[in-house]
């Protein structure tokens, strides 16, 4: 089977899920015998190589990865869709061959994978790692956004989200028959363990998506009881507004914002956490909350995120309710017998949650349609 | 000829409320604070309506029917017997006339359904039995016979306790790990006591406890004549069926049938010239025991495990057990009775049962049984109560101390 993946981002140039996702799912795809061609834009630095023959990458146009969420400015807004535009103006003018189906990702993408079914006559497979609602956190979502969406889940003969919470969104929110939609959680390399010092994690963009703001009132009311530090790792819309939010709430001493990190220094920050929380208002999935546990980190998540349905073994908090997230996050730092079960307990779901079984599932999708 | 011996477990726990670490230290009315009345109630009233009043009514009709012939034995823990008196009166009135019949029986066991067999020391575990004899004492004017402890829990220690406490009779599980190829309908006596153990006979017991609906067993759909037959092809003195009570209309619905079951039993079983049925202290009296049974480690009927991992399976609840039960002293030094009600209330063994991590088949019965969602949320809960307690404790030691 010969597939054409339009994917937007590609480690080590990833922002987000869609990047890790696209990572796990090629390279255990190719180990399957599938070859795939994974079509990307090309950036400004050295060109993505794949150590397997049956994945090949290949670089579209001239246009640099951006972070695929809105940026804040609005300069750099306009550039960004431009940016988007043109790159599915490229593959569906330099993408050709025999490819048994189409395979894309996100609005990023969903252009390109609608005319290049048109175009050639194969079937399109669409996996939907985040919609307008979550990334807007339900507040403002855009009209455009939503339309690119929806037509392209319309045109495709599957979809696959990562999750049956982003399963109700698409169908209850653009009405796309249930019968074609397919959920295959996501998965994870694990990272391993590392000495445990007092410090609670949060880790991803600082977007109103991700609920930073939940996350520094509950350690508001953690430090009220116990002594710890809290480290905000990532970099965001947000960011100036949540140092604020650390003075006024007279916790800056406590508080680390690292901004942005590199692979390895996530790695390491993972490894020395006690407790991880993922305090996202609306999140498809939550690899970052997978990475945590395989690093032996205890983790809390809100129940609006794909991997609290997937995920038996970590503490779940509705995003809004401080009190409790704080309650978990004391108990977590208190009570060693649970800290220990759970990572214990986590360590063994979590070997069931590799990218091999994303890949047999994505590709009994495939033989479902080509 | 065998004789059927059934026997129900009747327990309700006092479930507990949401407490969180921001709770600890900051109200003095413990049994307010830590325990959740409304729920209980509403639990109670929805079981009293499915089950206990239902079962009761047909149990007492069909004992009126057939002139006593048919007998059964029952537990009735002290938790549950004071939600009877909070909640609705009449659920106890109904076991007292059942009790009135003189066709039914009444078992021994701790009054607060607790896990103090398994202390260093037996002295909480006497006082708990004691306090249920007190109780059956006082409401039906009946001393118990027979004995059986938590959730079945049995080792040579606690047969050898029971003995000196005056009981003639003990149950637990019939399981191959104490009986290796042995019958269960058979008594045995404890390797180190002289008193009469009575097994469970957990094929047929979990047949209508568990597979009664399970329309994937071959032995579905199952009928009172069915059942009967099968018990009439048993070899040895006496057939335990033991079940919990609430498997009549709570864990099986009434639209299963198994009340149409209940119903018809007796008559089915009488229909066997070579069955009838017994209580537990006939089955003490009439059966002499046929071997020896030495259980050095803690047995009991719950899981596949048949043993005390239910609730000292992980490091969470052998936590919460340890530390509970290093209170005692310090409590009963105290003298706070209050405390110390509360202290046992919090000792019910299904507070340790919610903390289970078990998966596969165990997990589902689990999951079936649990106010919370998770284990870990079960531990939080429990363990932050247990240091209120704790802090409750230390504070009035220091009161005492300046006192004196």
């Amino acid at each position: 089977m010969k597939v054409a993946m339009i994917g937007w981002e590609y480690p080590p140039f990833k922002v987000g899920g869609l990047g890790t996702h696209c990572y796990g799912l090629t390279r255990s795809l190719a180990d399957r015998g599938v070859s795939i061609d994974f079509y990307m834009p090309k950036t400004n630095r050295d060109s993505i190589t794949s150590d397997k023959p049956n994945l090949v990458i290949k670089p579209v146009g001239e246009t640099t990865v951006f972070p695929y969420d809105h940026p804040d400015d609005k300069a750099l807004e306009g550039q960004f869709f431009e940016a988007v535009y043109k790159y599915n103006d490229l593959c569906v003018q330099k993408i050709q061959g025999d490819y048994d189906l189409i395979h894309c990702h996100d609005w990023l993408t969903m252009k390109a994978g609608v005319l290049l079914k048109e175009k050639m006559g194969v079937p399109l497979v669409v996996t939907v790692h985040s919609t307008e609602y979550d990334r807007s956190a339900w507040l403002f979502p855009n009209e455009w956004f939503i339309n690119i969406e929806r037509e392209g889940m319309e045109k495709a003969d599957r979809i696959i989200t990562v999750s049956h919470f982003t399963k109700r969104i698409l169908v209850e929110r653009y009405g796309i028959n249930p019968d074609k939609i397919r959920v295959v959680h996501n998965a994870v390399y694990p990272i391993g363990e590392g000495e445990k010092q007092r410090i609670v994690l949060f880790l991803g963009r600082l977007t109103i998506q991700k609920g930073p703001e939940f996350f520094l009132k509950a350690a508001k009311k953690v430090l009220e009881k116990e002594d710890c530090r809290f480290v905000i790792a990532g970099d965001g819309d947000m960011l100036p507004r949540l140092i604020n939010q650390a003075i006024k709430l007279g916790i800056s001493n406590k508080v680390i914002f690292t901004g942005l990190l590199t692979e390895d220094e996530v790695k390491h920050i993972y490894r020395i956490s006690s407790v991880y929380v993922m305090p996202s208002v609306s999140e498809p999935f939550g690899i970052t909350a997978l990475e945590a546990i395989s690093a032996g980190t205890p983790t809390i998540v809100s129940k609006t995120t794909g991997v609290s349905e997937a995920f038996h073994n970590c503490l779940k908090v509705d995003f809004w309710d401080v009190d409790e997230m704080a309650n978990k996050i004391i108990a977590l730092l208190r009570y060693d017998p649970l800290r220990r079960t759970l990572a214990n307990e986590a360590k063994r779901e979590i070997k069931l949650f590799t990218w091999d079984r994303v890949a047999d599932k994505t590709l009994s999708v495939y033989r479902e349609v080509a | 000829m065998p004789s059927v011996c059934f026997y129900f477990e009747v327990h309700q726990p006092v479930r507990l409320k949401r407490f969180s670490v921001f709770n600890i230290g900051h109200d003095n009315n413990a049994f307010l604070t830590y325990f959740n009345h409304d729920l209980n109630r509403e639990i109670f009233e929805k079981v009293a309506k499915k089950c206990y009043l239902p079962a009761n009514q047909m149990l007492l009709d069909l004992i009126n029917k057939y002139d006593g012939r048919f007998r059964v034995s029952f537990s009735l823990t002290g938790t549950f017997v004071e939600c009877c008196e909070q909640f609705m009166p009449a659920v106890l009135d109904s076991f007292k006339e059942l009790f009135r019949t003189g066709a039914v029986d009444l078992i021994e066991e701790t009054y607060f359904h607790s896990l103090s067999s398994l202390y260093d020391e037996l002295d909480e575990f006497e006082e708990q039995v004691i306090m249920h004899r007190h109780m059956i004492k006082k409401i039906f004017n009946y001393r118990p016979m027979v004995f059986r402890n938590t959730e079945a829990i049995y080792d040579n220690r606690i047969a050898k306790k029971i003995e000196e406490m005056g009981y003639k009779g003990i149950i637990t599980e019939g399981t191959e790990k104490i009986l290796g190829w042995r019958s269960p309908n058979y008594l045995y006596k404890p390797v180190n006591a002289d008193i009469k153990v009575l097994l469970r006979n957990y094929t047929l017991s979990d047949d209508i406890g568990f597979r009664f609906s399970a329309q994937s067993w071959p032995g579905f759909p199952l009928t009172a004549s069915k059942y009967a037959h099968w018990m009439s092809k048993c070899q040895g003195d006496l057939i335990n069926v033991f079940i919990d009570y609430e498997t009549f209309g709570e864990h099986q619905w009434t639209e299963t049938g198994i009340f149409d079951f209940l119903k018809h039993l007796p008559e089915e079983v009488l229909k066997h010239k070579n069955l009838d049925f017994v209580t537990v202290s006939e089955a003490v009296n009439r059966y002499k025991s046929v071997g020896e049974i030495d259980v050095p480690w803690a047995i009991s009927w719950a899981d596949e495990a048949r043993d005390v991992s239910t609730w000292l399976g992980n490091e969470m609840q052998i936590t919460c057990f340890n530390e509970l039960k290093d209170i005692g002293k310090k409590l009963k030094k105290l003298g706070d009775r209050e405390l110390l009600y509360v202290w046992r209330l919090l000792q019910t063994s299904d507070h340790l049962y919610y903390i289970s991590t078990k998966g596969a088949g165990d997990g589902d019965v689990h999951a079936y049984f649990n106010p919370y969602d998770f284990p870990y949320e079960g531990f939080i809960n429990y363990m932050n109560i247990i240091q209120d307690l704790k802090e409750k404790i230390t504070q009035q030691e220091r009161e005492t101390q300046l006192i004196s």
